[in-house]
């Protein structure tokens, strides 16, 4: 319990989850892109939306709560079709322009929170080694 | 995320199967002959895809379901002269309209190069969620 | 002369750091209190840099901005300023073992 919430202090859990979202939403991006010229498919995302929504009600869970109480592992990421932009009268919304640049935020974003978990990571080593570096 | 890269393979199998189907079409568009030399113009074929890797439908990614051949009718050609020709005086050509055939081409290499770059990316975040580890 | 070093002693404990008698080089108390208050100020810096940090990338995180740049320089900063505190602290430390030394 002790080394456990020593481990989850900072911002490390939340940076952890976001990496889950963005490796899953990954995937289904890149298979929407694929089926591009696919007839009959459903495009599949998540919501990024609603994972900022629960992630900020988490952390400001965790903010009143005590240390390492509140766990980030579980919030739920469910695929839904999203309807908007519709143009084909087969359900599938070939924007492969707003597939491409949202896969390329997608990959943005992960990239940026690798780098932060990393510092973060980096942080407590150097505090455990007492040395810089 | 290594399971992209397959994803990314079998889109890039894929279309380039339709590239060969077209450039097969294209290369045809005068054929009035079967490789047993009867008269039989060539058939403009097309293919359709399906989603499903074509090893395991249940892995998410794309695969050609059917090469078909296109049943609209021949083009006729009014030329009395040719050896091809029938009673008439016409000879039948494929169905094939080149203007079409680029414009597919040029979509199924827009969707190689856009299957290329989805698998850059996934490398490129692979090797950065690899850095936390350094 | 020996209370000003008692002073200083439980002033540099306060502080939070290794003991600092000898930073402060036998001075008066006035001289020993000033520095153990500049690190305890030091120590609530860094800390208030740190947060700051924390919560500009989980406004990141939430969507609440979009300022990548900014989030960069608070992490730097607090960065920083920790690793400056930790080096002070080691410098700190070796200035005690020395003094330790010292044979009386």
């Amino acid at each position: 319990m002790f080394i456990e919430n020593l481990l989850n202090q900072g911002d490390a859990p939340m940076l952890s989850e976001m990496l889950r979202f963005t490796s899953q939403r990954h995937k289904l991006l890149a298979e929407n892109i694929v089926n591009v010229d696919t007839p009959n498919y459903r495009q599949k995302d998540l919501s990024v939306d609603r994972f900022q929504s629960m992630l900020r009600a988490r952390v400001e869970q965790k903010r009143s709560s005590p240390a390492g109480s509140v766990s980030f592992d579980d919030i739920g990421m469910e695929i839904e079709n999203p309807r908007a932009g519709i143009l084909f009268h087969d359900g599938n919304n070939r924007s492969m322009e707003q597939l491409m640049s949202d896969q390329a935020k997608n990959a943005l974003t992960h990239n940026l929170v690798v780098e932060l978990l990393r510092k973060q990571y980096a942080s407590m080593e150097m505090a455990l080694k007492e040395r810089i570096g | 995320m290594f399971d992209t890269l397959d994803l990314g393979a079998s889109a890039l199998v894929a279309q380039r199967t339709r590239m060969d189907t077209i450039a097969a079409n294209i290369a045809n568009i005068h054929t009035t002959r079967n490789e047993k030399g009867e008269l039989s113009p060539f058939r403009r074929k097309f293919v359709t895809f399906a989603s499903g890797q074509a090893g395991d439908r249940s892995k998410p990614g794309v695969h050609v379901s059917e090469i078909k051949d296109d049943m609209s009718p021949f083009i006729r050609k009014s030329d009395p002269g040719n050896p091809d020709a029938d009673a008439d005086g016409y000879v039948s050509l494929p169905n094939i309209d080149l203007a079409i055939e680029q414009v597919n081409s040029l979509e199924a290499s827009r969707a190689y190069e856009a299957s290329i770059t989805m698998m850059e990316t996934t490398k490129a975040m692979i090797s950065s969620s690899l850095r936390l580890i350094a | 002369m020996i209370n000003g070093v008692t002073n200083n002693l439980s002033l540099g404990q306060i502080a939070g750091g290794g003991a600092t008698p000898a930073s402060t080089t036998g001075a008066g108390s006035t001289g020993g209190s000033s520095f153990a208050d500049m690190l305890k100020n030091s120590i609530g810096e860094v800390s208030k840099l740190q947060q700051d940090a924390s919560q500009a990338v989980q406004d990141l995180a939430t969507g609440k901005t979009e300022d990548v740049d900014g989030v960069m320089t608070a992490m730097n900063k607090a960065d920083i300023a920790f690793k400056t505190l930790l080096a002070i602290r080691g410098k700190l430390m070796e200035a005690y073992d020395e003094v330790k030394q010292i044979s009386m």
